[in-house]
């Protein structure tokens, strides 16, 4: 009794043990959840990235030592995986910009009212709701010129010379799965978008009219700095999630003809599921993620400046 | 500056029309003030003016020139929002100077009437603040000052004061009144604060259901409101009314109420003997004490400057202002009489009439 009396009177004075209990009381409180955090996402971060320094391979019972840096080196002279790393900036530029321009253009015309536009807001965002392994099925038929319509009518534009399957055209094969990505994912922009535009105060608009704006001086001086966070962040989120999405390019083209639409994303799938080799498969993942983190601190850094201009 | 004609303007919306046939002649530099309750179209009417609406049915008329189908830019007015509406990406000064930018004014022209514009309404501190870092005050000039760099032909305000705090909504009104006196310019002004429409006002236009009411100067309004609806609307504590039947007497007009007694009218009226009517008496208007009929005080609220009674004269609501202080607690009975003078007289339509 005496003893806590006076270490209420003196708080520099409490027993270790109570200092410890209330130190770490905080941690206690969250523990659980950073339990929880741990177990479900570090844990198997670690041990995938373990699998990256260790020689990981199904088929062979002897495997599974540790090896070090050499997963890295055969990496850095691997022709087929530098080839991949400029095929995925290429896939993923692309397909990110036509979505996000098309994504854009289609919110605009959706913000604008007019008869049927409940409608047109929710065929807009179908293709969201196809599996995109259904997808990627349908637009390879599509470019099929045995069953699909759109070699003959791009021949007919004379856009191709001859009504062959552009899938199988090295030159050529990547715009197909671009362009069934681009036709997937443009709802996703559209429906951001469009939350974003309809945030922005009618009134605005009106002030500018009336102070003597036109159509475009409008959508610069009021639309774009209102939609540029929104913008920042979904081209973030989609080329992260761009350059990780390998469904369509595995369904249509398998990477091929020679490798030509083979992405990082589906080399690692190729490496790990038609070679079994689990290890070096980590090993490019792991270049990919740091790729990409270090592309995701660019954005957000670029975010955060421009937030912090306003 | 220019004169405003507004001709037989109708609004629908759809099927629903919300303005039945406004007609408006408003003069070069003149203070239009509109009023009426919530939902009766004033706002419609401004932005139809702003050609932010279009307009269903008649002329508006900008300094002679028919400007229906003009776009709101090409009208040359300047409108002030009750949201503000300031771009919030732009700072106080970009605020200011965008319309002129956007007609590429020269640059030293923009600066001069920003800052004449900014110096005038006390911005100058903040000329290169974002809006998002103003008071509510200071937005309010910021959206001020954008209207008058531009010097408009008019000015439109849609309830401007209407989120700011009474104390700053005093001290705008006062600056708005001295800003019209300098720069002389047409305004139109949309309320439904009263004492903003009296103080400001060369012209009040008192509108309710998509009607025009009455249009007079603030006084007129006061004193002889065109029908019920002005002479309940304007002033406040509102009128009483008192349902009554017209007696012409010999020589001393009187109205019959309920109970039978009389109240003694200032003039006779062209009315049948016994017709139904309404009359009206304003709170500051009604004597209290000595000879009067007794009325039960109900609730008593002290505003400071004055009283407000609230009474039960015959069973019905009555309200009293009084600036005298005397003691009257809930519960007492009072003796209120009705001075000729200040009785007003509304027939069964709610019109006001004419005394012979
Ligand atoms: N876009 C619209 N579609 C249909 N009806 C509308 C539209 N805008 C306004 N109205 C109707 O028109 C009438 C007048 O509206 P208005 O905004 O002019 O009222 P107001 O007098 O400004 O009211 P307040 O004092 O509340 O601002 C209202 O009954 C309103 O419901
Ligand atoms: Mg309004």
């Amino acid at each position: 009794m005496a003893t806590t009396v006076i270490a209420e009177q003196s708080p520099h004075r409490r027993p270790l043990m109570q200092r410890f209990a209330r130190g770490s009381e905080p941690y206690l409180y969250s523990a659980p959840a950073l339990i929880l955090i741990v177990t479900v996402m570090l844990v198997p971060l670690v041990v995938g990235i373990s699998y990256a320094f260790r020689d990981v391979q199904i088929l062979n019972p002897f495997s599974g030592g540790f090896i070090g840096l050499d997963h890295f080196r055969a990496l850095a002279e691997d022709r087929a995986f530098l080839g991949a790393l400029r095929n995925t900036v290429w896939w993923t530029g692309a397909s990110v910009l036509l979505q996000f321009v098309f994504g854009l253009i289609l919110a605009l015309l959706l913000d604008k009212p007019f008869t049927g536009r409940g409608i047109a807001q929710a065929l807009v965002f179908l293709p969201w709701a196809v599996p995109t392994f259904l997808t990627g099925l349908n637009w390879a038929w599509l470019f099929n010129p045995v069953i699909g319509p759109l070699p003959h009518w791009l021949h007919a534009l004379g856009i191709l010379s001859e009504p062959n399957n552009i899938l199988s055209d090295p030159a050529l094969a990547m715009w197909g799965p671009i362009i069934a990505n681009v036709w997937w994912g443009i709802p996703f922009f559209a429906i951001t978008l469009l939350a974003a535009l309809q945030a922005i105060p009618r009134d605005l608009y009106e002030a500018a009219s009336i102070d003597g704006a036109g159509p475009v001086q409008r959508f610069l001086s009021i639309t774009l700095p209102f939609l540029a966070p929104t913008i920042a962040i979904t081209i973030l989120l989609r080329t992260v999630w761009i350059s990780n999405f390998a469904d369509l390019i595995v369904v249509m083209t398998k990477g091929g003809p020679a490798d030509r639409t083979q992405i990082v994303a589906s080399y690692i799938f190729t490496q790990a599921f038609t070679r079994l080799d689990f290890g070096y498969a980590s090993a490019i993942a792991m270049v990919l993620l740091v790729l990409l983190l270090v592309y995701s601190m660019l954005i957000v850094v670029l975010r955060q400046t421009l937030l912090n201009k306003d | 500056m220019a004169s405003i004609d507004i001709r037989d303007i109708h609004k629908s919306y759809g099927k629903i029309e919300v303005l039945h046939g406004v007609d408006l002649a408003i003069k070069d530099g003149e203070f239009i003030v509109l009023v009426g309750p919530s939902g009766c179209g004033k706002s419609t009417l401004l932005r139809m003016i702003a050609g932010l609406e279009e307009v269903t049915g008649g002329d508006i008329l900008i300094a002679g020139n028919r400007i229906n189908d003009l776009a709101p830019k090409d009208r040359d007015i300047a409108m002030v929002f009750q949201s503000y509406a300031l771009y919030p990406h732009m700072s106080v000064a970009q605020n200011m100077s965008y319309s002129l930018r956007l007609r590429k004014t020269p640059r030293e022209k923009v600066a001069s009437a920003v800052s004449a514009a900014a110096s005038k309404l006390g911005l100058d501190p903040f000329l290169e603040r974002r809006p998002k870092a103003l008071s509510g005050g200071q937005r309010q000039r910021v959206a001020m000052g954008r209207a008058i760099v531009r010097q408009p032909k008019a000015f439109l305000f849609d309830e401007p004061l209407s989120n700011l705090d009474a104390r700053l909504r005093e001290q705008m009104r006062a600056e708005i009144k001295k800003l019209h006196g300098e720069l002389g310019a047409t305004s139109i002004y949309v309320t439904h604060d009263q004492i903003e429409a009296m103080t400001l006002a060369d012209r009040i236009v008192a509108m309710h259901g998509g009607v025009v009411q009455q249009v007079g100067s603030p006084l007129d309004l006061y004193d002889r409101p065109a029908n019920l609806f002005v002479a309940g609307f304007i002033g406040s504590p509102g009128m009483n009314f008192i349902e009554a039947r017209y007696q012409p007497g010999e020589g001393s007009p009187a109205a019959r109420l309920a109970d039978g007694t009389l109240v003694a009218l200032p003039h006779a009226y062209a009315l049948e003997p016994d017709t139904p009517v309404t009359l009206g008496i304003r709170p500051e208007h009604v004597v209290i004490g000595g000879e009067g009929r007794e009325a039960a005080v109900e609730l008593i609220e002290p505003t400071g400057f004055g009283t407000i009674l609230h009474l039960a004269l015959h069973g019905l609501p009555f309200k009293v202002f009084t600036t005298d202080r005397k003691v009257l607690n809930a519960g007492n009975a009072a003796a209120v009489s009705f001075p000729p003078q200040h009785l007003h007289l509304f027939d069964r339509e709610g019109a006001r009439v004419a005394a012979l």
